[in-house]
């Protein structure tokens, strides 16, 4: 393989992972408020779809973001009135909100189908872009993806940095804990619903406007279920999300590369690939962390008073 | 009208010092118990507080009401003399007043110093500061620990001491304690001790909850002693000159039977131990016949626990000799299911190991009955239906309702379904503990009466924490301590009857004499 094919390959890892990432980070900080939120799937698309429709009506990319991260917040707070208030089984609603999520987002960008929007495009920044190899590969991309590169060291701040963060974490761990120090573990949980829900929701809106620049169906095509899964991959370290997100948009780049060069494997085995690596990270993870880092109270639910 | 009510209190020895915190009235039911009635208590600087009672008393209901985590039904609590209202354990530590709890309320995953941190709301936070402040609180008051350690590395002494740290790094004033030696070591026990006496000397005020005379004994200023969820004595450790007062203070003068007992003639012997051993029993010989009910009394955590598991095969005896309903514990317990059916089991924990929660009453009815509803493989529910009516019906459990959740009964009425349900297959040996704990008085008495009416076809071991129902329904006693029976005697041993409160403590009333002596 040739240097710049190289290059360029690391280049679309980069871009594949963004929308990875952002769900990665957004369904960690829900998990480590202790809410398991599997809904990330329906709620990626719904962001992608409220950005779509945003950047169509007003043209304005970062107004669409914000709608995107809002709109999502809110409908992650659906799974807070679930099993917050009303104690619902949290894999159940989840998995409810998914499938609400790709219904919903279908149903209302049925009549866009195929409607192009301009969205972000990718500009080198000044004097980084030019480093070699690091420039090509880091620095000429979107808006987005440079926007990504601070959430990761960001959400490390708050996590371990803040008081705040830090009682989010342990209404994770022990709400009971909480409670006992005089904070209330069901607001860290709301505010990790609806920020998780937020961040998924950018990583919904990178694909409707930097990846695709349209409207279609399908459009997360099973990322947001990847992100659950990279949750764990991380052991719910945003600094270890990075690694996962940009491994598995290398597999989907290299994927899409060995098609377009012809490889003489069927597309539905290459296609499968990084579904196959979920399974295997999600083993490896086992195996290794033997539960290390899962927020001890993930799941289970909390009194609606404490 | 407040310093007529703090004199009734009869402590005007005690006047010059104005209590941080005062109770007073304080009434908290759950359902029907009475967990705390008509509490009036004063707390003060500088001054070491022991709530001294039975499991049961009401000692962490009452306390738990002060750190803000349950509410009272009635009553009022006064902080610095002005009236103050706790919605939530935040009120409380606003007001200075904070509580170890006997679980610990520690993240495992995090480190010490962040546990104590937790629940101050905002800021960015400073790991060195943050370390400094805590080693130099640490410092002050004995307690080291390493700021930097994850908590689930630490032992339980060494968890307390973050809890404590947690409380003074926010300024309590008032320390709960809530049985902080039922979890350490001698060592530890001491080494809190001290810590605490130099927080009083700091004039904090500390209050803490415990069932232990010699502890009490060691550390306390003033002495409160609970009963039944009232406060039926009160006073100054220097009132009390041995653990023999303190004991005869605790026990109270009317260790009367509250129900006739008529002795049943007694049959063949259905349980003995020679000698028995296992972790925390040290050893324990008894023999108990049908129509007989051995009450083993003890504080909680003398070995009682552990030796329940034993005969009930949850814990593998260590050594010695048991022989259950003729056979030996390997024979017993290992046989089949139907050749185990002579023993039953009423568990304390009725909520976990009696019962599931979840499931309704025919489910948790035909739980251990299972193989007298079946009809080769498959369930019989219809005969399960009927049988379970029947026993509410006959046990008048309340609601009525055979598909009612078993969660959602209240303390008696599950008990009483437990026990229709054990009784059901007529056992011949029945293993019941603290069968009567948490009951109002009329499901007690109930209980009791059932037990009792269990003697004509069963021998019952009885373990319990309570006196006066070990006094009640008891044929012989004995008295656990530190892992043996201090003495084993029939109820008509009036003076050994008697000395039952000295051998709780651990004291054989003939050793006991030459100990005073020796002492004053």
């Amino acid at each position: 393989m040739s240097g710049d094919l190289f290059i360029s390959l690391l280049a679309a890892t980069i871009l594949a992972g963004t929308p990875l990432l952002y769900a990665t980070l957004g369904e960690m900080l829900t998990e480590r408020s202790g809410v398991l939120n599997l809904g990330v799937e329906g709620m990626m698309l719904l962001g992608a779809f409220f950005a779509f429709f945003v950047e169509m009506k007003t043209g304005n990319h970062w107004l669409a973001v914000l709608a995107a991260g809002l709109g999502t917040g809110c409908i992650g707070l659906l799974h807070g009135v679930a099993c917050l208030v009303f104690q619902g089984n949290q894999t159940v609603s989840g998995l409810a909100l998914t499938i609400f999520g790709v219904g919903l987002s279908d149903y209302l960008g049925a009549p866009f189908v195929g409607t192009l929007t301009e969205g972000f495009q990718p500009f080198p920044l000044p004097v980084l872009g030019q480093i070699p190899l690091f420039g090509p590969v880091f620095f000429q991309h979107n808006a987005l993806v440079y926007l990504s590169y601070l959430m990761p060291p960001l959400l490390w701040l708050f996590l371990n940095r803040t008081a705040s963060g830090l009682t989010l974490c342990a209404a994770g761990e022990y709400p009971d804990a909480v409670s006992a120090a005089g904070a209330s573990p069901n607001r860290m949980r709301w505010f990790g619903i609806f920020a998780g829900a937020f961040l998924v929701g950018l990583g919904g809106a990178y694909l409707s406007l930097c990846a695709t620049h349209m409207w279609t169906y399908n459009l997360t095509a099973g990322k947001g279920w990847i992100a659950v899964a990279l949750v764990i991959f991380a052991f719910w370290r945003p600094g270890h999300a990075v690694l996962g997100a940009w491994l598995f948009g290398g597999i989907m780049a290299l994927q899409l590369r060995l098609q377009a060069l012809g490889a003489n494997i069927p597309s539905s085995l290459l296609m499968m690939l990084p579904y196959a690596l979920t399974i295997l990270a999600l083993l490896w993870a086992s195996a290794r962390g033997r539960g290390r880092g899962a927020p001890a109270a993930l799941g289970e639910n909390i009194a609606p008073g404490a | 009208m407040e310093q007529n009510r703090a004199a009734c209190a009869g402590k005007e020895r005690m006047e010059g010092i104005r209590p941080v915190v005062r109770l007073e009235g304080i009434c908290k039911s759950f359902g029907k118990v009475r967990a705390n009635s008509n509490i009036t208590l004063d707390i003060r600087p500088t001054r070491i507080k022991a709530l001294l009672g039975e499991n049961g008393a009401g000692k962490s209901t009452l306390m738990s009401i002060l750190a803000g985590k349950s509410r009272p039904d009635s009553g009022r609590i006064y902080v610095d003399g002005l009236p103050a209202r706790f919605r939530s354990p935040k009120d409380a530590l606003e007001a200075g007043i904070g509580m170890v709890y006997q679980h610990f309320m520690l993240v495992e995953a995090m480190t010490v110093a962040q546990n104590i941190l937790l629940g101050q709301e905002s800021g960015i936070i400073n790991p060195r500061g943050m370390g400094l402040r805590v080693r130099e609180l640490a410092g002050r008051y004995g307690l080291e620990t390493d700021p930097d350690a994850l908590v689930a590395d630490l032992s339980m002494g060494e968890r307390q001491r973050v809890e404590i740290l947690k409380l003074l790094y926010r300024d309590c004033r008032v320390l709960i304690l809530d049985e902080p030696t039922a979890v350490l070591t001698p060592p530890e026990i001491s080494r809190l001790f001290d810590a605490l006496r130099r927080m009083a000397e700091d004039g904090k005020a500390v209050v803490f909850i415990s069932h232990k005379m010699k502890e009490v004994l060691e550390l306390a200023d003033e002495v409160e002693i609970l009963r039944r969820g009232e406060i039926v004595d009160s006073f100054l450790r220097e009132e009390v000159p041995s653990e023999r007062e303190l004991a005869a203070r605790m026990i109270g003068r009317n260790l009367e039977p509250r129900i006739e007992l008529v002795p049943v003639k007694k049959g063949e012997e259905l349980l003995r131990l020679e000698d028995a051993r296992c972790e925390k029993v040290e050893s324990v010989s008894l023999s108990l016949r049908r129509g007989e009910i051995l009450a083993v009394a003890g504080v909680a955590g003398n070995g009682q626990k552990e030796l329940v598991e034993m005969l009930t095969g949850l814990r593998e005896p260590a050594g010695g000799v048991l022989s259950i309903l003729g056979r030996d514990w390997k024979g017993f317990f290992h046989a089949p299911v139907r050749r185990k059916d002579g023993l039953v089991y009423i568990p304390e924990d009725r909520k976990g190991l009696a019962t599931c929660p979840a499931l309704n009453l025919i489910d948790n009815f035909v739980l251990t009955n299972r193989r007298s509803f079946t009809n080769g493989p498959f369930m019989d529910w219809k005969r399960g239906e009927a049988a379970t009516r029947d026993a509410i019906r006959e046990y008048s459990v309340q609601p009525p309702d055979p598909s009612a959740p078993a969660g959602s009964l209240s303390g008696g009425n599950l008990q009483k379904l437990v026990i229709a349900r054990e009784f059901y297959r007529r056992p011949r040996l029945i293993v019941a503990e603290n069968p009567t704990q948490g009951l109002d008085i009329s499901a007690m008495e109930e209980v009791w009466r059932r037990i009792l009416a269990a003697r004509e076809h069963a021998g019952i071991l009885l373990v319990t924490s309570d006196l006066s129902e070990a006094v009640t329904l008891a044929d012989t006693f004995a008295v656990m301590y530190g892992g043996r029976f201090i003495d084993v005697f029939p109820r008509d041993d009036a003076a050994k009857v008697n000395a039952i409160g000295l051998m709780l403590a651990g004291i054989k009333p003939e050793e006991h004499d030459g100990g005073e002596a020796a002492g004053t």
